[in-house]
């Protein structure tokens, strides 16, 4: 199995010594993002986030499918992460390996278990039919930090996605063509974002924010906060490493809520200049079939 | 099933009678298995996992999957921790058959080995593996808090170096996230019954201090309840390690007695207080 070379004993040492002043080798701050780029694709639900070098590509999609019979309910969603050697060497296609497993759980949990997407609005006939939501997300280039620019890719490519309008008449469903029947947006919730520290030093005492991918290969313990604008917890992961004072990792958590409140301003910020472009002839308002509950 | 948490308000007494500061049953046990190189049992509560540790030895044939999750292995100048789960298909209500490449199992190892990997002197075994294998027997959740302390228990039966005890344990907070009620008690330790209702975190220690070594939060829950949960957490995380130390000087004090450990081998250094 190809791995990924380490870096050296000077660069490791000369990353280190910077950080102790605290200075990266980009000049960026501790708690600074690289620059964020969101960029939505022509088609709804695809929507492609830069941090740096880093990219990530998610494309939502939707099928009508049967639902799991312990949850005739709800819709079926699944997030599907796929880590290519286009990324980095030591990927290989069908063979996850940790970093693919935990960035999947993460997203999971992030975004699926914390109930983002109201997947009992996907259900069209109960135990029959259901819309079944899949977002498939490419990590196009690891510079990293994947795990918030995936997430970030995620909650994009959903809020931009707009599923067929169906109907339901004399038990017969009917799924409308865009061209019949603008398509309606899902069901959203809240939109839960990550914030991954990094540690530094010996006792970790170094915290910083959106890592690259020398200084993740350096770094002695990492923990991912999820949040949403309104401060609510989706989860956090800090699956060991390095222990780092209980009272640090407070602080980390409310310096992510502002984070998480940058980027939701981002996004919807986005979102309307994308449904702008998109509304050219100002009559999109007339054309949904949405309306305000 | 709902959790009839407005008992909880009446008489302050938990669904299994627990005051909210109280940790369940503790029980463990080390050196279990003759064979293994470290080896023990841990219950809390209902949940009873057993923790075999082989190692540090030769890098064996590699079974691909999890014992790649730590980098190096063979070639690495430190030891691999490789951590490797089963759960027993009668360890919980329902009988779920778990694959190979459950995410969840695979999270947990990876947690585990990473976790442990920070805490053993793993420097002093170049070019080796130490092997964990945990089995769970039975699920009252708390298990990834269980999982930790067995695997502890064990390395330290296996006599590998290590900085101090891992020691893990669960809290949780009355009422859900839903409800932003600034009077909710947190809670700790938490059984099956109560991680499916309410908010809870898994953390772990690293000895009598109050830094973090593992974390694990998924359920949803307001930012301002996080300090007092954690905060409750981290007073658990002492009182296990507590009653982990006492386990394993208990079991040291019957070694010598029984003459086990061969006499005059460095007892005068001992210090069995």
């Amino acid at each position: 199995m190809p791995r990924e070379a380490e870096p050296s004993l000077n660069e490791k040492q000369f990353i280190l010594q910077a950080l102790q002043e605290n200075l990266r080798l980009d000049g960026r701050q501790l708690d600074q993002y690289r620059p964020l780029e969101l960029t939505f694709g022509d088609e709804y639900g695809v929507a492609q986030v830069s941090l740096g070098k880093t990219k990530v590509f998610a494309k939502a999609s939707a099928e009508v499918t049967v639902p799991y019979t312990d949850r005739p309910l709800d819709g079926v969603f699944t997030i599907m992460t796929e880590l290519s050697p286009m990324a980095s060497p030591a990927f290989e296609v069908n063979r996850p390996n940790e970093t693919e497993v935990l960035l999947s759980r993460l997203l999971e949990k992030t975004v699926r278990r914390s109930g983002a997407l109201d997947t009992e609005s996907l259900c069209l006939v109960a135990g029959q039919k259901c819309w079944s939501v899949r977002v498939d997300v490419h990590v196009l280039s690891h510079d990293g930090n994947v795990i918030d620019a995936s997430c970030l890719a995620v909650v994009a490519a959903l809020r931009h996605f707009r599923k067929s309008d169906t109907s339901m008449e004399g038990g017969v469903l009917t799924v409308y063509t865009p061209a019949e029947r603008e398509p309606v947006p899902l069901g959203w919730l809240h939109s839960p974002f990550c914030v991954t520290w990094s540690f530094f030093g010996d006792e970790g005492e170094t915290a910083v924010l959106d890592a690259t991918r020398a200084e993740e290969q350096i770094r002695v313990g990492s923990c991912t906060i999820s949040l949403n604008r309104h401060g609510e917890i989706c989860q956090i992961a800090k699956l060991g490493g390095t222990p780092v004072e209980a009272v640090a990792l407070l602080q980390c958590t409310s310096l992510a809520l502002t984070k998480v409140k940058e980027f939701s301003t981002v996004l919807d910020r986005k979102l309307a200049e994308d449904s702008k472009r998109r509304d050219k002839s100002g009559r999109a308002a007339e054309l949904t079939a949405e309306n305000d509950r | 099933m709902p959790l009839d948490t407005s008992a909880y308000s009446l008489a302050l007494l938990r669904v299994d009678g627990r005051r909210w500061n109280e940790l369940r049953r503790i029980h463990a046990q080390i050196r279990t298995q003759a064979a293994a190189d470290g080896s023990s049992y841990f219950e809390m509560g209902h949940t009873k996992v057993m923790c075999v540790v082989n190692g540090p030895s030769e890098p064996g044939p590699r079974r691909g999957g999890t014992a790649a999750a730590a980098p190096g292995g063979g070639q690495s100048k430190d030891a691999e921790v490789a951590v490797s789960i089963v759960v027993a298909g009668f360890s919980s209500v329902d009988r779920k058959r778990v694959g190979r490449g459950d995410k969840r199992i695979l999270e947990l190892q990876s947690t585990i080995s990473s976790a442990l990997t920070a805490s053993l002197h793993t420097h002093l075994y170049p070019h080796s593996t130490i092997n964990i294998s945990l089995h769970v027997l039975s699920q009252d959740g708390s298990l990834l808090a269980a999982l930790i302390n067995a695997a502890t228990l064990a390395c330290v039966d296996a006599g590998i170096p290590m900085t101090d005890y891992v020691a893990a344990c669960t809290a949780g907070s009355t009422s859900t996230y839903a409800a932003n009620d600034e009077s909710a008690d947190p809670l700790l330790d938490l059984n099956h019954q109560e991680e499916q209702e309410l908010p809870g975190l898994t953390v772990a220690t690293l000895g009598d201090s109050d830094r973090v070594a593992v974390l694990v939060c998924e359920s949803r829950v307001q930012v301002g309840r996080l300090e007092g949960m954690l905060a409750v957490g981290v007073d658990g995380c002492k009182q296990v390690r507590e009653i982990l130390d006492r386990v394993v000087r208990e079991k040291g004090r019957r070694m010598l007695q029984e003459g086990t450990v061969e006499k005059g081998v460095g007892l005068d250094e001992m210090d069995m207080d």
